[in-house]
């Protein structure tokens, strides 16, 4: 045999190798969240979606997974590039308008609506159109130690003494409710009342503990205080509302719980993570935390301190009612996908009740209907509070899934921590916080 | 020419192609595409047509007032972490020189915290500075009853220069331990026998001949504190209000964060332009003081 011949039989060899060892089993490859029960959840459905016995190998699905650091960075520049390395993919409510000029609108199942509910649908769209299905939800609950709060409750002297302090700091006498009735006013004369800087007496170091850290996620958190005073990104017709007394409010309620000592010192390099350690360690009496932290903070494994005098409530209300962020991950169609078909096939199916309960049982979070949950409830009583508190509470400010909405919440991390360290004033921060985003949500 | 010369050439052309090409296609291509987008108008949707616009990203960076902040906590964070590691490191390279000289091993234990990627220090820092996991506000705590606020907006400057400086203090002491071995023993000898102290010999004869090592190490640890991110991000992110913000993290943020690219890169440029004529001239220095020296 000729040399030449061999060689042109050998390459042609290798390229009939190479495309048997690719990734060609599976034809539908969604990008997840890895590393926490999301994946599990996933892994879950997509196990029982491939199973289905009139599914063609060819609609198949294959999950991709890389690391949680950098994801979204990473996100963008590859969906930016093109890339068909993956045809569904991971997104967020408020990222969905950075990542939605390379993604399509889908179409859910018809049960979708059922399931999910207006308002958690909403988490997944932007300019009217529906972007993703929300399999997890993120809220926050208010975390407090009911042992310190009966105790409080029923102790005249110590009512006298929690009088006497919400007078001092906040110019008025208060009386010590059950958490599930507090307004703003109520939890930051608790916090205060458990500060022992402010409070010798006090069985806890620090009334609350607050995540004040420069970071984006922290904001998500704070602001659901200046909401239930009125507050919003923006009005009805685009113009930025930031610089209002709603806003002025809530940094002003935080400033002061700072300033008095009523959390740690450090709590401006504290996020999720530290926040945790701090109530876990039993010196904090309430703080807000993402419902993410409810596992851990209950289990007395994990918090032996806290976990059996631990209860969750909804954030507190205000004048203008009771909220809670809610910030949705769901799935979504790749713009330059391979299998568009089969991706389209598979979301659907994500979207319906069958999916949404196998989510349920795997250690996802969606946040689902009354009907709907109740059929998990007994294995995971924690997703009834969920989409109880979704329904009722949840909101997404006005321009909270455009693009440049992670940019409002770095801005705002910004000039916000700013002014709780004390390196500007409220004006500043209020008038800095108004520009940038006027510059940043300009249609 | 003579003929030797021309194959000589010709033979360092030959040689230099694979190091040249490396340098166009891995330092040139983004260069070029750097200075592109520095006067563009440009995001991630139109990273492939971005629209020329002038210098206004150039405007921008200039006239904000975080890159002016980034670029002074950068200088300052550089050449504090630089003058504390290096007078740390000399001193310790001088003061336990006989004891590694005796056991060699312990060099191997200083050098440890050389050993730790910057952003596990950040993370392993964010556990010990921690106020209810750490073990040193635990100690503040249970000895004098209150602890310091590590990374309030006051002191984080100051955590986090400490932070770097028990990392790469070694580093330092590892190369001026080198260069004080390298001190021919005669010369100290000679000195001793003409009746000079310790002191002496450090201050006339020892200091002297380290003196390349201890501008290099100043140097290389400047360049390292300066451009710092990952156990500064790790730690306290850009810190409360963009106080513990550096150039890179000023960087990292328009760019990933704001979605700024351009602003981003003429950010880049201007370091780069800045770093490049400090450099020249401290390579021009060098090079008139060598020429004065023969």
């Amino acid at each position: 045999m000729r040399h030449s011949t061999m060689k042109i039989r050998a390459l042609y060899a290798a390229c009939m190798l190479s495309l048997f060892t690719g990734p060609a089993l599976a034809e539908v490859t969604v990008l997840g969240w890895p590393g926490g029960p999301e994946e599990v959840a996933l892994r879950a459905a997509a196990d029982a979606y491939n199973a289905k016995a009139d599914l063609a190998d060819a609609d198949k699905v294959e999950l991709l997974f890389f690391n949680r650091d950098g994801f979204w960075d990473k996100l963008q520049a590859d969906l930016a590039a093109g890339s068909t390395a993956f045809d569904i993919n991971l997104l967020a409510t408020y990222s969905i308008g950075r990542y939605a000029p390379f993604m399509e609108p889908i179409a859910l199942s018809d049960e979708a609506k059922a399931v999910y509910g207006d308002s958690v649908l909403a988490t997944m769209q932007y300019q009217g159109e529906q972007y993703g299905v929300p399999t997890d939800l993120s809220l926050h609950f208010m975390y407090y130690r009911k042992d310190l709060i009966d105790a409080l409750l029923n102790d005249d002297a110590a009512k006298a003494k929690y009088a006497e302090i919400a007078e001092k700091h906040l110019g008025k006498k208060l009386e010590p409710k059950q958490p599930d009735a507090w307004d703003w006013d109520d939890y930051t004369a608790t916090a205060l009342y458990f500060t022992q800087a402010v409070n010798p007496d006090s069985p806890t170091r620090y009334g609350t503990v607050l995540q004040m850290k420069n970071l984006l996620f922290n904001i998500m958190v704070w602001q659901s205080l200046p909401r239930a005073y009125g507050a919003d990104w923006r009005d009805d017709g685009g113009k930025i509302t930031v610089n209002s007394d709603a806003y002025r409010k809530g940094l002003e309620v935080y400033k002061l719980l700072y300033d008095a000592g009523a959390t740690p010192r450090d709590s401006l390099s504290y996020e999720f993570a530290e926040a945790n350690a701090a109530y876990a360690s039993g010196q904090v009496a309430a703080m807000l935390q993402w419902n993410a932290a409810a596992g851990d903070l209950t289990s007395t494994e994990k918090s032996p301190a806290v976990a059996e005098v631990t209860d969750t409530v909804a954030p507190p209300s205000g004048p203008a009612g009771r909220f809670t962020h809610i910030h949705g991950l769901g799935f979504g169609l790749n713009k330059n996908a391979e299998n568009k078909d089969g991706a389209v096939r598979f979301l659907k199916w994500l979207s319906s009740k069958e999916a949404a309960l196998i989510y349920a049982r795997n250690n996802g979070a969606p946040a689902l209907t009354p009907e709907v949950v109740a059929e998990v409830a007994g294995e995971r009583p924690d997703l009834v509070k969920l989409g109880e508190f979704a329904g009722k509470y949840g909101y997404v400010m006005n321009g909270g899934t455009s693009a440049k909405a992670l940019s409002v919440y770095e801005l705002q991390a910004k000039e916000f921590t700013g002014y709780w360290s004390g390196q500007q004033s409220l004006d500043d921060a209020l008038a800095n916080t108004e520009k940038g985003m006027a510059d940043l949500l300009k249609e | 020419m003579t003929t030797r010369r021309k194959i000589e050439i010709s033979e360092f052309r030959i040689l230099a192609a694979p190091l040249v090409a490396f340098l166009v296609l891995f330092l040139g291509f983004p260069a070029v595409v750097n200075l592109v987008y520095s006067v563009s108008e440009v995001s991630f949707e139109t990273l492939r047509r971005p629209a020329l616009s002038g210098f206004g990203n150039f405007a921008a960076v200039l006239g904000d007032a975080a890159f002016w902040r980034a670029s002074w906590f950068s200088f300052r964070f550089g050449l504090l972490t630089a003058v504390i590691e290096c007078g740390l490191g000399l001193f310790l390279a001088i003061f336990l020189s006989p004891l590694i000289e005796k056991r060699s091993w312990l060099l191997a234990i200083l050098m440890m915290p050389l050993m730790v990627a910057p952003a596990l220090v950040g993370l392993m820092y964010r556990l010990v500075l921690h106020e209810f996991v750490g073990p040193v506000p635990y100690y503040l705590w249970a000895y004098l009853g209150a602890s310091i606020s590590f990374l309030g907006a006051g002191s984080a400057f100051w955590t986090l220069v400490a932070i770097e400086t028990l990392q790469w203090t070694p580093f330092a002491l590892l190369l001026f331990y080198m260069a004080y071995q390298a001190i021919p023993a005669e010369v100290n000898e000679a000195a001793t026998l003409d009746g000079a102290g310790g002191l002496q010999r450090l201050r006339h004869i020892e200091l002297p001949l380290m003196r390349p090592t201890i501008v290099v190490a100043l140097l290389i640890r400047f360049i390292d504190g300066f451009r710092v991110f990952d156990n500064v991000y790790v730690l306290t992110g850009s810190g409360p209000g963009g106080s513990t913000a550096s150039l890179s993290i000023y960087i990292y943020e328009a760019f990933f964060k704001q979605g700024a690219i351009g602003k981003a890169v003429a950010a880049s440029v201007i370091l780069f332009a800045v770093s490049f004529a400090v450099l020249y001239g401290l390579n021009a220095i060098a090079a008139r003081r060598k020429g004065k020296g023969r």
